[in-house]
């Protein structure tokens, strides 16, 4: 990968890869930390990469979560990644803005149900891709954004 | 996108809005691919506090050593007998006194 290559590469996925970063760790701190860590690891090993599995904006997510599921097991290791039976309470609004909450909320998520929302509803992801990016059966990104839903829907039913 | 069946739900989701990425990480992903040679004039490295005191030591005590070795005098050459010849004709004649007059 030349120099101009990379520079475009960043320049087009930088902001998508930010903002899934951002959500997915709840901090723009970590975020830049772990958008750094995806674009050196492709840096170093552009080979890592092949086009015939898909774009290289799917791949760069795929790195960027695994990094981020890597950090949370880290910072918090008896969480589960995928609680099927995870129920969040409904969330109290006294005194905080609705934007607020609604980051509670999807921070209060279990971490592969959040990844398939935001990739969903921020980015405007086909499921296809999600699921090619997470490494995951297509049935199964359904069910965890399924489920996602329904725990956001219940968390922030005093706002709907 | 995926049809969802709740528009309400993503209407509020939306209220979450995140930046794009800042003008700080452009500089961390591309001036972090900098080569060793570009590394050794502009880079810079952190260490540990007891690893720099510790540097800091030994520079200030062998800076010290070398101090003192310049000011202190030079060793006294040795001196070496190998081209003595002593003199062959000793003629001792003593000066002074009333000892030449008897």
């Amino acid at each position: 990968m030349t120099d101009a290559e990379f520079r475009e590469a960043y320049a087009r996925h930088k902001d998508v890869l930010f903002r899934f970063a951002w959500r997915m760790s709840g901090s723009a701190a970590a975020a830049e930390d772990l958008v750094q860590d995806c674009f050196l690891l492709l840096w170093r090993n552009p080979a890592a990469y092949h086009p015939e599995r898909g774009t290289l904006g799917g791949f760069l997510i795929g790195v960027t979560r695994n990094l981020a599921l890597k950090r949370l097991s880290r910072e918090r290791p008896h969480d589960e990644l995928e609680e099927e039976s995870a129920i969040c309470d409904a969330l109290d609004p006294a005194g905080r803005e609705r934007g607020e909450m609604v980051a509670q909320a999807v921070a209060a998520l279990p971490p592969l149900q959040r990844e398939a929302l935001i990739l969903a509803e921020y980015e405007e992801w086909p499921l296809e891709e999600i699921a090619r990016a997470s490494g995951a059966e297509l049935a199964a990104v359904k069910s965890r954004l399924h489920r996602a839903r329904e725990n956001l829907r219940r968390m922030l039913a005093p706002l709907l | 996108m995926e049809p969802t069946d709740d528009p309400k739900l993503s209407k509020l989701l939306r209220e979450w809005q995140v930046s794009g990425a800042p003008a700080s990480l452009d500089a961390r992903v591309l001036g972090a691919r900098k080569g060793w040679w570009r590394f050794l004039l502009t880079g810079s490295i952190r260490i540990p506090v007891p690893v720099g005191v510790a540097i800091a030591a030994i520079l200030l005590m062998m800076a010290t050593a070398l101090v003192r070795q310049r000011a202190a005098p030079p060793p006294a050459s040795t001196l070496s007998l190998v081209s003595f010849r002593p003199a062959q004709d000793l003629n001792v004649r003593v000066m002074g006194g009333n000892y030449e007059a008897r």
